[in-house]
């Protein structure tokens, strides 16, 4: 189990899960907000020291008023490594946190020793539609966002207490302000991805309805020497989905591609 | 009393069997279902209704923006009201409203809105509302801004039609080098601003302000709720403001159909008024209500007292004439609730909605000339001597 712990950060409070022994691990979740995805973060403790931050305005983080857009968030973690003073981190993003992943990336690798993107959002494949995540019944959403039959717990599982409702609202509001216009890309990452100077591993489910493989197929062109590993039977949420499976496709290819 | 004639321009030949293949008639609905002939005689019959209701002595005719959808066919409210000015002398023309900050650069809309003015010399209400939550899906605007944005476009506008320009305005979502509106409006210091709404905390604190003093419509709603929020806006301005309140500041938006009997009205309404809340006003909570559109304090208000949807269950006409959504009887019937509406509440401003989803043209004109003959009199004459003033127990 990670420990819950907050720092303090430009003048507002993060809440960061800490635990384990090992290299770092920095894990940036996506725009359904961390819940959920314990068992895989508890399987990466195993190897690595894992940090796992809710994002501002998810979770139990103050909201970070003038953040405005994933850059100014990338910029907040790259602080955020600077000041814990680790060097490299491995940094791994799901959706949303992938595409935070890139734009700190982009900004600077100082710090960074590797990177996984799994299911990463962040640039734009024309013709290629994405599910509307805003736009989606939660129902629908739970349905769509799952290759196989878990979704009902996983939808429930997020509004099951008045508090529970409370932060699903809250990460809705932030995933709105961080994704809506223009929905979840930034038409200005990707040429700035030749920067990307450290092994990359992309992971894609390959039943993912919410942003389709082709998306990862894209990225892998756009990265030097990335990888591309695709996952059987799984959806966009591979961390709930295949907590087992995401984590050890993250120690195997920090083992033998970026120790 | 100030009573207008409200539009909204609906696309009355919609396929009522849509709902078989779309959950909604907005956003989603492909514009197929439009069909730009038939749209052609709705524009210039919908123009013909509001031309009669300013000759049969409305204060004012009224009309609105909404896109992507069959509910309203106004994308620009604009090109009506342009339309309307050169066609009507003396009756007020009311855009209620425009979504200001929906907009990439307002001051567009604070242009066209000077050129009403100062074509009419002098006869436009300028409504400003941050458009419902559809609007945000088809405009692309980020809801999680909607109310920042909606307040900085308000006083961009304000300010280019008062501050003598240019001048540079530097705010947090819009900046501009050059701030310099031609034509200033004609209504010095700028026309009148309305606020229409569903129903909002936010925006009675906001639009009752002292600086401000906007007035407030309250749209479409309950009659609980419309006592609710006049009310609201009244102890808001007294208690947050330290002012009372003029009952020019409030008014009310109900859609309305008169017959010689209320039988007959009733029978004749009724495909007609459940079909503007069955088929035209079918949206899903999430379309509705995107992230932020709502804060975190109403929207938990929201969750406690509603389904999390207005669509589904079938509305019926008799359910709406219980709530008081809608007024429907003979002449007397539908006056006497609206005087004892105004005795309860005080506001001195009304908008009749009589034409609504599919109700053709023939029962419309009818509808109107009943209207202006045996209600609008009374209504124009009632001032805040007939005010009974807020019930001690409201003020707790």
């Amino acid at each position: 189990m990670l420990e819950e712990t907050f720092v303090e950060l430009r003048g507002a409070k993060l809440n960061l899960r800490r635990g384990g022994k090992g290299a770092p691990v920095l894990f940036l979740h996506g725009a359904q907000g961390y819940a959920g995805s314990d068992p895989a973060m508890d399987a990466l403790a195993q190897d690595f020291t894992v940090l796992a931050p809710d994002h501002p305005g998810f979770g139990h983080s103050d909201a970070f008023d003038w953040i405005d857009d994933v850059p100014d968030l990338a910029f907040l973690y790259l602080d955020l490594l600077a000041m814990l003073g680790l060097e490299d981190v491995h940094v791994v993003g799901h959706g949303l946190g992938g595409w935070t992943a890139l734009e700190m990336a982009i900004r600077s690798t100082a710090r960074i020793k590797s990177l996984i993107l799994a299911a990463a959002a962040g640039i734009r494949v024309p013709g290629v539609p994405r599910a509307d995540m805003f736009i989606c019944t939660p129902e629908e959403l739970a349905r769509l966002i799952f290759a196989g039959d878990g979704w009902q717990a996983w939808n429930a599982s997020l509004t099951a207490t008045p508090e529970l409702q409370e932060i699903a609202d809250r990460n809705r509001f932030q995933a709105a302000k961080l994704c809506w216009q223009p929905r979840l890309f930034n038409p200005k990452l990707e040429k700035w991805l030749h920067r990307i100077d450290r092994p990359t591993r992309i992971l894609w489910g390959e039943d993912d309805r919410i942003i389709p493989p082709a998306y990862g197929a894209r990225l892998k062109e756009l990265i030097a020497g990335a990888g591309l590993v695709m996952l059987p039977r799984t959806g966009h949420l591979m961390p709930v989905e295949q907590p087992q499976r995401f984590a050890a496709e993250i120690r195997r290819f920090i083992r033998e591609d970026a120790a | 009393m100030n009573v207008l004639f409200f539009h909204l321009m609906p696309y009355a030949y919609l396929d009522m069997n849509y709902q078989e293949k779309y959950r909604t008639d907005w956003v989603v609905l492909p514009n197929t279902y439009f069909d730009p002939v038939k749209g052609h005689e709705l524009y210039n019959r919908y123009l013909d209704e509001l031309e009669l209701a300013a000759e049969l002595g409305f204060d004012g005719i009224s009309v609105n923006e909404h896109h992507q959808n069959a509910y309203g066919l106004m994308p620009s409210p604009i090109v009506m009201a342009a339309a309307l000015s050169r066609r009507t002398q003396n009756a007020k023309i009311a855009i209620l409203g425009n979504a200001f900050g929906l907009r990439e650069h307002p001051l567009t809309l604070a242009e066209e809105h000077a050129m009403i003015d100062v074509i009419t010399g002098g006869r436009l209400i300028s409504g400003m509302v941050r458009g419902i939550g559809a609007e945000y899906f088809s405009f692309g605007a980020n809801p999680a801004f909607s109310h920042a944005r909606f307040q900085e476009a308000h006083d961009l506008v304000i300010e280019a039609w008062t501050k003598p320009g240019p001048f540079a305005f530097e705010g947090r979502h819009y900046h501009f080098e050059y701030v310099n509106v031609w034509p200033r409006p004609y209504q010095q210091p700028h026309p009148p601003i309305w606020c229409p709404s569903l129903g909002s905390t936010e925006t009675i604190e906001w639009a009752s302000h002292p600086a401000r003093r906007y007035v407030y419509v309250q749209n479409f709603s309950p009659i609980a709720a419309v006592v609710r929020y006049l009310n609201l806006y009244r102890q808001t301005a007294e208690r947050l403001h330290g002012y009372t309140a003029r009952s020019e500041q409030i008014g009310w938006a109900a859609p309305i159909y008169l017959a010689d009997s209320d039988e007959r009205a009733i029978a004749e309404a009724r495909p007609h008024i459940e079909a503007l809340f069955n088929k035209y006003l079918t949206l899903p909570f999430e379309m509705l209500f995107p992230p932020g559109y709502l804060s975190q304090q109403s929207l938990r208000n929201m969750r406690a007292v509603r389904r999390p949807s207005i669509q589904g269950g079938k509305v019926t006409i008799e359910a709406l004439i219980e709530t008081g959504i809608f007024l429907c009887g003979s002449p007397d019937t539908v006056r006497d609730k609206l005087v004892a509406a105004h005795r309860a509440l005080g506001f001195q401003n009304f908008l009749a909605v009589l034409q609504f989803a599919t109700l053709p043209g023939d029962l419309t004109e009818r509808n109107l000339r009943l209207f202006a003959r045996e209600v609008l009199p009374a209504l124009q004459g009632l001032t805040d001597k007939e005010y009974a003033g807020m019930e001690p127990a409201a003020t707790h």
